[in-house]
């Protein structure tokens, strides 16, 4: 069953011409375009969470890796510079490759903030050139306007030009034109496919593929029966058959909403730590409604100063959206799983079996009047916050933040953008224009 | 006889289509709506108009409306109205200030002015300029600029074929970069906000 490498499987190049376009360490790339004396040095970002978030090329070069503790990271690189992470302008910095990438094409989706994929189909007549020279033109404006180099990968599917802007990182420019795939693929391995994780990558080696061209020659019926489903997703992906579409609605619908927050010190402190876990809670619920979601199910969890963490579950008998009405169900469950002397250091909360919020069946024993006024309560907190700020109305038991910050440490360190203002500006709400920190 | 035209309906229709479509109609366009059996008719009549200066030649040689074509009053919505109200002029079209300030919102960035050297040209410390990325500095544009490792922002010039950075300062003197320039982009506007 060995793979013919001499045939090709396609015979046009592109027969969806689709481009993915990833920004190359975006938000260390941000801050390094707008704080030029940061720029061709070891930089991270995280600082408010302890972690590197993400490490620029300098950084990497010299060891740094992604999932690492801040001071391991420090320990091993002293002049590593550590930044809090400033997601305001790391979005407004997203916004803008879209918008530029929308320029060319309208068939644009929002990956994720700093990936992108768009079909070029159609746009040879508009721009009088093939299309490898507008996936160009569009790396060409990226980087002259937003400063930053992105990875580009041109190809006939979404998985492959996903493979191909991978292949050369940073600045890459990569095509991968379908009907030279079979002198291509036997270079791949596995695990460069999105959709093959470690476990799939062993089973297949297994069954002795050792590259995708050998995936992609086999059947489609040995893909389907190995893999299911995704498997001949991926087969026809991987073949230059371009399965998955383009899509360009905004993300709007949730499997799940999680929020958690870390605080340092660790605390003991009964009210405190329910309050952190409060918060969390009215943060998630604010989520769900912007979305008009309403969830059925819930789980909290503690983490102690091991990074073990605890919990538990409860699915409630009707799904809801509302604050006040989840409120007293996370207190009880908070109740059964708060130990007393442990220290915790983090508090979250998970959201599941979400549904959109549409019409409601009460049960015959729900005080509708009571319900109908907590989802008043919930309209009103999302008019406050759109006016004032989050939380500016939130429950009693958040009163207990305040009594400490979030981070005492050098971690509650701001980013520049929050604490130098221009006049005017509120803490809330700032200038939609990146600020170029130059001295001129 | 000569065929009298009727240059009062004719420049009406011009109008609506100019109004409608925002371009004039083509030879043949007209040749339809006009009712003229030839190209050779509209030529005379696009004669006439351009005699009437209603018509003219941009520098490519295409018809564009002249001076007169907008006629004493003007054209809101598609029928030509009595008097115009002021309040309905202002509707047609308006700019914020964003758009005003602003050409390419994805390029321009805010840069918060520190130093005096472009106090003559009336940039005084603290206010914030624009500044758009990717842009070809011209000659006579304020740029900010990296001079062998130091940014600053200047005039950009041109001295006997060689680029020279000029502050509006007499306090400072001409920059002629040794190593280095690196462009970093060009002054769009200034703002100041005074309350």
């Amino acid at each position: 069953m060995s793979a013919n490498t001499n045939s090709p499987i396609n015979l046009s190049s592109f027969p969806q011409p689709i481009v993915h376009i990833d920004c190359d360490a975006f938000f260390t790339s941000v801050e390094q375009a707008l704080h030029p004396e940061l720029k061709g040095k070891p930089v991270v970002t995280g600082k408010e969470r302890g972690i590197v978030a993400c490490a620029s090329y300098e950084a990497k070069a010299l060891g740094v890796k992604r999932p690492m503790r801040l001071w391991e990271a420090k320990k091993q690189l002293p002049q590593l510079i550590c930044l809090p992470s400033d997601y305001e302008t790391y979005s407004l910095y997203s916004k803008r490759m879209f918008s530029i990438i929308r320029e060319f094409t309208p068939d644009v989706e929002e990956y994720s903030i700093d990936e992108a994929f768009a079909n070029l189909s159609g746009l040879r007549r508009v721009y009088r050139t093939g299309y490898l020279e507008i996936a160009w033109k569009i790396k060409q404006r990226i980087q002259e306007e937003l400063g930053l180099t992105v990875s580009v990968g041109l190809s006939a599917s979404k998985i492959l030009a996903k493979i191909a802007s991978k292949y050369k990182k940073p600045d890459g420019f990569t095509v991968l034109r379908a009907n030279e795939l079979h002198q291509f693929l036997p270079g791949i391995s596995l695990d460069q496919v999105c959709g093959f994780g470690p476990n799939t990558v062993a089973l297949l080696m297994k069954k002795g593929v050792r590259n995708v061209w050998d995936y992609v020659s086999r059947s489609e019926l040995w893909a389907k029966q190995l893999l299911g489903k995704i498997g001949i997703e991926l087969w026809h992906e991987l073949r230059g058959e371009a399965v998955y579409p383009i899509v360009t609605q905004e993300k709007t619908d949730y499997d799940s909403i999680s929020k958690t927050k870390t605080f340092t010190p660790p605390s003991c402190d009964k009210d405190f730590v329910r309050a952190q876990l409060i918060r969390n809670t009215e943060s998630a619920f604010i989520k769900l409604r912007r979305y008009k979601l309403r969830a059925k199910w819930v789980c909290i969890f503690l983490r102690g100063q091991d990074f073990r963490s605890w919990g538990t579950e409860a699915e409630l008998d009707r799904s809801t959206c509302s604050t006040l009405e989840i409120a007293p169900i996370v207190n009880q469950l908070f109740e059964k799983i708060f130990r007393e002397n442990v220290l915790c250091r983090l508090t979250g909360i998970v959201l599941s079996k979400i549904e959109p919020d549409k019409t409601v069946q009460y049960s015959l024993f729900d005080d509708v009047p009571k319900l109908q006024s907590y989802s008043a309560i919930s309209r009103v907190i999302d008019e406050v916050s759109e006016l004032y700020g989050k939380h500016k109305l939130h429950l009693g038991t958040s009163l207990w933040l305040t009594q400490h910050k979030q981070h005492v440490s050098e971690r509650g360190d701001l980013p520049e953008r929050k604490t130098d203002l221009i006049k005017g500006e509120t803490f809330r709400q700032r200038l939609g224009i990146p600020i170029w920190s130059v001295t001129v | 006889m000569p065929k009298q035209i009727d240059f009062h309906s004719i420049i009406l229709k011009l109008r609506q289509f100019h109004h409608k479509q925002r371009r004039l109609p083509s030879f043949s366009e007209m040749q339809h709506f006009l009712g003229y059996k030839s190209k050779g008719g509209v030529s005379v009549l696009i004669a006439h108009l351009v005699k009437m200066g209603l018509l003219e030649k941009d520098k490519a040689g295409k018809f564009v409306p002249g001076p007169d074509f907008a006629g004493g009053l003007r054209l809101l919505g598609s029928v030509q109205a009595g008097f115009p109200s002021p309040a309905e002029e202002e509707l047609l079209d308006t700019l914020t200030l964003d758009e005003f300030l602003i050409k390419k919102p994805n390029a321009t960035y805010i840069v918060k002015v520190s130093g005096d050297s472009m106090i003559d040209e009336g940039i005084k410390e603290g206010d914030l300029v624009l500044v758009e990325r990717g842009r070809q500095a011209q000659p006579g544009d304020i740029v900010i600029a990296q001079v062998d490792g130091q940014w600053t922002m200047k005039f950009f010039e041109k001295k006997d074929g060689k680029i020279v950075l000029r502050a509006a300062n007499k306090k400072y003197p001409l920059i002629v970069p040794q190593k280095e320039l690196v462009i970093g982009g060009v002054v769009v506007a200034n703002v100041r906000k005074y309350k």
